[in-house]
């Protein structure tokens, strides 16, 4: 397989006519330390489907994914999970619907792989319910599914950054959520590390999954995204399939730089020449 | 739990076995462990029966109890604020707590039966300011450990600085109030047992309920958020249910915050994280630790007792740079 080729797909994206999306965000205005860092943002998933968020730096990518989490309060908009209000849900019941993979959380020193994976169940446990046979068989398939079962009994901090990636990949997928939200799932990663992550994501999207990431690569996006929404300060200035949102005039817009669009197995790569040229008068 | 864990755990608990028998064996009278056993089964009389089931029984109860309190009270801080250096102290527990104390020994010393429920007020109102100082306001927005922290300085500094206020004014009396800052026991019975138990009671079921979300919490607050825990709420609650353990030690044996800061990180560097395996090895430790120390105490430079606060120091700060510098 080549780098950047889209990974195989194993059945088509459902249909996304009349399909009842699994979020649903629209109108999302977000208030942080006084600046409203995102301005009337949408967001939609469908079950199968892989949504990339992507931008600039500052474009309120994070934000916008942390509130359709349900990790910070919007200001204004409405976030809805299967079809009900977020804030209609309680925390355990929203974390029975998603799964959220932060950029790089801090893990304790000493922790295993298994234990750390295993947090995962809690959405499913009471308080003082110690975990039982379903939720040690959740774990063993969430391990397996994202490749970490080889290391499980490893302490986290002795992992690479990809492997620790994978840990919390494992971690979401054990939650048995129908939606997994990814924050920069691929930052600072070699591009093996990057592409395993990626084409993991893509994989269980195939699989029925709701996906939505942010990325800071938008060749990657481009390859496995069904869908890609543009952040610009604050507000949505694309929306759609790769090909039809990037185009040199979007990368000069959004981005400020001069671009050369490639079509790549029918997905835009990107080609940069260098920052945006004046214009002429 | 790891084999390890469960390991650390029996440890501590054969250890607390053994200094608790050393305790009650020990002092001014020796008295054998077959007496202890006749004492405490009620099946024996005479002065030995009497010092073991009446001075020296509550003494080491009492030395069980409120050292497990300090390591649980640790133990929960540690985790709901992510500081290593969290303690009793860092919270303003103890500088509430020995306000109180202070304020009755050296402004009513008449009313001297009154020095537990005041050092407990005392700690519970400084913790209660914390709280309030660290939650959210009006603008919204989480509490995170830093705000707790730096409000437990502050209100702590209050507090200090009232004591040295009280201290100064009435310097004529300043060596009482010495005596208790430094901690300890000495002539404690079944009275100060009877009034900590039930804070510590409540402070330990708060804290059994609190061990897996601050596993969560451990995870950060987002990944915490994502899993069903509310981060703000779980560093609240676990602040006030080590206050309210601190403070009921404070209430009963005087400052012994050190214990708080050490035992838990004995316990992490033995068996590693996981709150339900942490917070049981404090306790556990924590009891044992004291325990032993009271009776060192007591018996060391007998018929003169030394101040057990300074002894958990010395016999604790060794014990914990040897772990320190063997995990490193």
């Amino acid at each position: 397989m080549t780098a950047l080729g889209s990974p195989t797909r194993r059945r088509p994206a459902p249909s996304r006519l009349g399909a009842s999306p699994v979020l649903d965000v629209h109108g999302l205005v977000v208030r942080l330390g006084g600046v409203d860092v995102v301005r009337g943002a949408a967001l939609r998933v469908d079950a199968g489907q892989l949504v990339a968020v992507v931008g600039p730096n500052g474009a309120g990518k994070s934000t916008l994914l942390r509130a359709a989490a349900g990790l910070i309060r919007p200001k204004q908009g409405a976030v809805t999970w299967n079809g009900s209000p977020a804030s209609q849900l309680g925390t355990r019941e929203l974390a029975r619907l998603r799964a959220f993979v932060p950029q790089e959380p801090r893990l304790p020193d000493g922790l295993t792989v298994t234990d750390a994976v295993m947090a995962g169940r809690a959405p499913h446990l009471g308080l003082l319910a110690r975990p039982g046979r379903r939720d040690h068989d959740a774990v063993s398939t969430a391990m397996r599914r994202a490749g970490v079962d080889g290391f499980a009994t490893r302490a986290v901090s002795t992992l690479s950054g990809g492997e620790r990636r994978r840990v919390l990949i494992a971690l979401a997928l054990a939650q048995q959520a129908p939606a997994i939200l990814a924050d920069e799932p691929t930052a600072h990663l070699d591009l093996g590390a990057a592409l395993e992550i990626a084409w993991l994501l893509r994989s269980l999207a195939d699989e029925g999954c709701a996906i939505a990431c942010v990325l800071h690569d938008l060749d990657l996006a481009c390859a496995i995204a069904d869908q890609i929404i543009v952040l610009h300060r604050g507000e949505v200035a694309a929306a759609g399939a790769p090909g039809e949102v990037i185009d040199p005039g979007l990368m000069r817009a959004v981005w400020e730089v001069e671009a050369h669009i490639t079509i790549h197995h029918g997905r835009p790569r990107l080609v940069a020449l260098g920052p945006r040229r004046p214009e002429k008068p | 739990m790891t084999a390890r864990q469960r390991l650390v755990i029996g440890g501590g608990l054969v250890a607390l076995m053994f200094a608790s028998v050393a305790s009650l064996a020990f002092g001014a009278v020796a008295v054998s462990p077959g007496r202890i056993v006749a004492a405490l089964t009620g099946s024996a009389d005479g002065p030995d029966a009497t010092i073991v089931a009446d001075v020296r029984l509550p003494r080491t109860l009492l030395a069980v109890i409120v050292g497990a309190a300090l390591g649980l009270a640790g133990a929960l801080l540690q985790g709901a604020l992510a500081n290593p250096l969290a303690a009793p102290d860092v919270v303003g527990v103890t500088a509430g707590a020995a306000f109180g104390a202070v304020a009755i020994l050296l402004l009513a010393p008449a009313s001297s039966a009154l020095l537990p429920a005041a050092a407990l007020g005392g700690g519970l109102v400084a913790a209660a300011l914390v709280v309030l100082a660290a939650a959210p306001g009006p603008r919204g927005g989480g509490v995170g450990g830093v705000r707790i922290i730096l409000a437990g300085i502050a209100v702590g500094a209050l507090f200090t600085a009232a004591t040295t206020a009280v201290m100064v004014w009435r310097s004529d009396r300043a060596p009482a109030a010495v005596v208790w800052l430094a901690g300890g026991l000495t002539g404690r019975g079944w009275e100060h047992l009877e009034m900590a138990a039930p804070y510590m009671l409540v402070g330990t079921v708060a804290a059994g309920l609190l061990a897996r979300p601050l596993d969560l919490l451990a995870l950060g607050d987002d990944l915490a958020g994502a899993l069903g825990v509310r981060a703000s709420l779980v560093r609240v609650a676990a602040t006030a249910a080590a206050a309210v353990l601190a403070a009921a030690a404070a209430a009963v044996a005087g400052l012994l915050g050190f214990l708080g800061l050490v035992v838990p990180h004995i316990a992490r560097l033995a068996g590693g994280p996981g709150h339900r395996y942490l917070l049981v090895a404090s306790a556990v430790l924590g009891a044992a630790v004291l325990v032993a120390a009271d009776t060192v105490a007591r018996t060391a430079l007998a018929p003169s007792e030394l101040p057990v606060g300074v002894l958990t120091v010395a016999l604790g700060v060794p014990f914990f740079l040897h772990l320190l510098r063997r995990h490193a």
